[in-house]
């Protein structure tokens, strides 16, 4: 290998050459051979850590529906815009354009991608709208995709807010039938592999390892209709009364379902953008109240279940005022003598006192607690309260006393109803409920069929003519009812002198009860404050339209002939006029 | 001689019948080539089209490589029919050529500078990699130089030294881009040339070691390197910092098995491995097409160098020098250029920005290794037709 001749150069040189790179190109053969095949186990193992995520395949929730089936709550598909923060953070030249397409601003933008830097995944805004997502999409962002997830939206909006409650942007249950309920009505989500580019995007789904399983529906026991009439009705009383707040809760007699629940203040279950927790408040089952003379019917029950008096027994009630130790209780007039059925008819404080005084404070407490006051109704709200009602033990004189006009304990508008229930039910009081039965559950005998009617026929009177409670009458129907005006508790003890609780509870056709609505209104400012003036006219036109809606026949004739609907038979007119009936 | 004579023996010539003409064209040779580049513009598409889709054209690094490939075969054509003499006289200036681009690649404002590298200049549309074309013209220049000086290679000052000034002087300029992936194939290249051109063999080692040295130092002074080479021989162990890119290819290798995932099956080239479409692109294919795929662009490949090799037999048996040494020079540069990219695509060399020749996207890449090919059909022609007048 010395010196090279000039036209001939060494043929083993040009061998060596060629012998190295073929030796080379062998070489990287077999490591070929080494990856693809020997260790390609290994390699793929690592792709797969790579490349392949379980992800949730999510589906829509249950949807909720009125007892007729109209939906209360349905969850739509939307889209939510996300991001991959570092690949987002590498188009930062395209952030202004996103951020207005989002309604951000540029500071808020760039901080979402800072506090998410290192991740994979961020949200940029959830559950917007379509063209908020076409709009993004046609950005074409690297690193910002659009993904499906459900909203829930509320047909009825702020006429069943309370009741059905909402979701979170989870689409999990937080107030109302939504939370109690959201075990029955939330999706189980499948779950599949996927195959992902690095940028997140599912590039194909490798396998399904378990399939989801939408919501179940659920079925209310609420009437749409009914629910909206007590809607607009209690808003009207609200506004004109310049009220705090007000509850009502109307209740199938026969089977103890729930057909209206409605507070205000409400909120809208789809925009509740800057509503204060306090329009969450469910008041109807989760604030208390004294009762007033509402309570009055469940001591004249307990009187004449123990046969201390009957009907007509009559009661002095003169001189208007009965004093107890240094307490008196007043009437708004003195009434003199009065039967047991007109001290129902007059309201009287100083005859239901006198009444319950006569009842061993243990039986009346007794018949109290079986008519489900101081215990939560079961009806499955969240929140609920059971209201107070003390042990029969530390009742003083004037606490046995006061306890025939509703002070010294308290109650919420859907126990109230309840109790009420039971008293239009013949005596028996049935579980309440906010899912629809289809048949009527077993209820508890609280009272005697015969008592019960008594009390009805007082509480006819008491809705009557010559009744505090004459406001709630309806055309055509006989109503039967009780007003109630109680001095709201002050903040520092005592009774405040001029903020009342107005409320009504009644039932109607009063000759076979089919409804039982009780209106509540708190602090009412304007136009009086009595039950009779807030609360009656209420249950009055709520009552009538709630008749009609669902179809029940009038019991009451002696009225005016109804106006005959064009097509419609007309009505018998049974008993002739014997006085107009408002 | 007969085992040499042996591998001059035109393949095409056992199927040749009487009274037919010889192929014009080494056909092995232009086969191998074209194949190549037909495949490099599916796998250029199948890797980048998931990129290029989300700057909203997926034909977008299809086109540019199909239009380079277009204007590399026009000048391969060019070039082919060209004369010998000329580029034998032509290698100085050329090398001056390639000396003043690199310099201009330099020039603030001239040069773009893409990954902290600054190796390509703009011409408006395109961009031009002059290390690509100083590569191909500093083998022309060193097969003149080595026929020219052939009496005096025994002299190290002469020959030897003179030599490694030149190349001194384009390696300077590449570090000083960087690309010492250009730099390592001209380097080994000039090497390869000068042994198989005759220089004394101590000589030889003495260039060798001292190559071998600077290199190491190289290693020292830019610590980069230090961390691209420690990174290499470990990728696992840093897999999503250092070793992120070559344990994405090596997944990409193991992905595909013997067959392959299917063409366009690769999810690799998803965003995973970075430069899929470029210095990658050897992994998407071994995705793709399997341990078949790789086995057979090896020996395409091997084809050209063996053609290479053939053609500068057959040229120095009828005594053109120049010709010998040029298509040696080419197939070396070739064969080089395509295994360190195959080895640092597997993860047995650091990782080069080299393109795989023919195949990956990169117009100066797929230009220059069209007129390579083209000169060594044009060395064929020239020293071939000879030999068949003669029959």
């Amino acid at each position: 290998m010395s010196r090279m001749t000039s036209t001939c150069p060494s043929p083993l040189r040009f061998w060596l050459v060629l012998g190295v790179l073929a030796i080379l190109m062998g070489l990287l053969a077999a490591r070929a051979v080494y990856l693809q095949v020997l260790s390609s186990g290994y390699l793929q193992s690592q792709g797969h850590s790579r490349h392949l995520r379980t992800v949730e395949d999510s589906s829509h929730r249950g949807v909720i529906k009125d007892r007729n089936g109209e939906p209360l709550a349905i969850s739509t598909p939307v889209d939510s815009v996300w991001a991959h923060p570092g690949e987002l953070a590498e188009a930062k030249t395209r952030w202004p354009e996103l951020a207005k397409r989002l309604d951000l601003t540029a500071a808020e933008l760039a901080q979402l991608v800072n506090r998410h830097a290192g991740r994979e995944f961020m949200y940029l805004k959830r559950h917007v709208t379509p063209q908020v997502a076409e709009a993004v999409k046609a950005l074409n962002i690297p690193g910002v995709a659009l993904t499906r997830e459900y909203r829930r939206y509320y047909p009825a909006g702020a006429v069943t807010g309370h009741v059905v409650g909402f979701t979170n942007v989870d689409d999990q249950g937080q107030e109302g039938l939504e939370l109690v309920h959201n075990d029955w009505l939330r999706a189980t989500p499948g779950k599949k592999r996927v195959l992902k580019d690095r940028l997140g995007n599912i590039v194909e789904t490798v396998e399904s390892v378990s399939l989801p399983v939408p919501g179940q529906d659920l079925t209310l026991s609420i009437d749409r209709r009914v629910q909206f009439l007590v809607y607009s009705e209690l808003k009207e009383a609200v506004e004109r009364h310049k009220a705090r707040a007000a509850s009502a809760v109307v209740l199938d007699v026969q089977t103890g379902e729930v057909l209206a629940l409605v507070n205000e203040p409400g909120f809208n279950p789809n925009n509740r953008g800057r509503l204060r927790s306090q329009a969450f408040r469910n008041r109807a089952v989760t604030d208390v109240f004294e009762p007033g003379s509402t309570s009055k019917p469940f001591t004249i029950a307990a009187a004449l279940e123990t046969g201390r008096v009957t009907p007509t027994s009559v009661i002095d009630t003169a001189p208007g005022v009965l004093q107890i130790g240094q307490y008196p209780i007043r009437d708004v007039h003195n009434y003199g003598a009065l039967t047991v059925a007109q001290v129902v008819e007059k309201s009287s404080n100083v005859g239901a006192s006198k009444i319950a005084l006569s009842v061993d404070k243990n039986v009346l407490w007794r018949v109290y607690r079986d008519f489900g006051f101081g215990a939560v109704t079961g009806g499955g709200l969240p929140g609920e309260s059971p209201g107070l009602l003390r042990p029969a033990a530390r009742w003083a004189t004037v606490d046995h006393a006061s306890m025939s006009f509703g002070y010294g304990m308290s109650v919420t508008t859907l126990q109230l109803a309840r109790a009420y229930g039971a008293l239009a039910n013949d005596g028996v009081l049935l579980p309440v409920s906010l899912l629809r039965r289809d048949a009527p559950p077993d209820g508890k005998r609280v009272l005697s069929a015969a008592t019960a009617g008594r009390v009805r026929a007082m509480l006819e009177l008491a809705a009557g003519r010559g009744g505090t409670g004459s406001a709630a009458q309806v055309a055509q129907y006989r109503v039967a009812g009780k007003t109630g005006t109680a001095h709201k508790l002050a903040a520092g003890g005592g009774h405040a002198e001029n903020s009342y609780i107005a409320s009504f509870a009644g039932f109607a056709p009063a000759s076979r009860p089919r409804l039982v609505l009780v209106v509540m209104v708190d602090d009412p400012a304007s136009g009086g404050h009595f039950g009779g003036q807030i609360a009656a006219p209420v249950f009055s036109k709520v009552m009538a339209g709630a008749l009609r809606l669902l179809n029940i026949a009038p019991d009451d004739w002696s009225g005016p002939p109804p106006v005959v609907v064009e097509g419609a038979p007309p009505k018998p007119a049974a008993h002739a006029a014997a006085g107009g009936t408002t | 001689m007969s085992a040499i004579g042996a591998i001059s023996e035109r393949p095409s010539q056992g199927a040749r019948t009487a009274g037919r003409a010889a192929p014009r064209w080494d056909s092995w040779l232009l086969g191998a080539t074209l194949v190549l580049l037909m495949l490099g513009l599916i796998m250029v598409y199948s890797a980048s089209v998931s990129i290029a889709s989300r700057a909203g054209n997926s034909g977008y690094f299809l086109v540019r490589q199909a239009l380079a490939a277009a204007v590399g075969l026009a000048a391969m054509a060019v070039v082919a029919h060209s004369a010998i003499r000329l580029w034998e006289r032509a290698g100085p200036y050329l090398l001056l050529l390639a000396i003043v681009l690199l310099a201009a690649v330099l020039v603030p404002g001239v040069g773009v500078n893409v990954n902290s590298s600054t190796r390509w200049i703009s011409l408006g549309v395109v961009n031009l990699q002059p290390s690509e074309l100083a590569k191909l013209f500093v083998v022309i220049y060193v097969a003149g130089y080595l026929v020219r000086r052939q009496d005096r290679l025994i002299y190290f000052t002469g020959g030897v030294a003179m030599m490694g000034m030149v190349v001194a002087a384009i390696g300077l300029l590449l570090l000083l881009e960087p690309d010492y992936g250009a730099l390592l194939v001209i380097l080994l290249t000039v090497l390869a040339m000068l042994f198989l051109g005759g220089v004394r063999f101590w000589h030889f080692l003495l260039v060798v070691a001292t190559a071998a040295g600077s290199m190491a130092l190289l290693a020292v002074i830019a610590p980069y390197r230090l961390a691209r080479v420690t990174g290499f021989l470990d990728p696992w162990a840093d897999p999503f910092n250092k070793g992120f890119q070559l344990t994405q290819a090596l997944i990409a290798f193991g992905r595909g098995e013997w067959l392959g995932v299917g063409l366009g099956a690769s999810v690799q080239k998803l965003f995973y491995l970075p430069a899929a479409h470029t210095d990658f692109l050897l992994a998407v294919l071994a995705e793709e097409l399997g341990l078949i795929g790789v086995l057979g662009v090896m020996g395409l490949f091997s084809i050209i160098v063996w053609r290479a090799f053939a053609i500068a037999r057959q040229a120095e048996r009828v005594g053109e020098l120049y010709g010998a040494r040029l298509a040696q020079g080419l197939g070396v540069l070739l064969a080089l250029q395509a295994m360190i990219n195959m080895g640092v695509n597997m993860g047995v060399l650091p990782t080069k920005g080299l393109t795989l020749p023919l195949v990956s996207y990169g117009g100066s890449s797929v230009v220059a290794s069209c007129i390579a090919v083209g000169l060594l059909l044009m060395v064929d022609r020239q020293t071939g037709r000879r030999r068949w007048g003669t029959r």
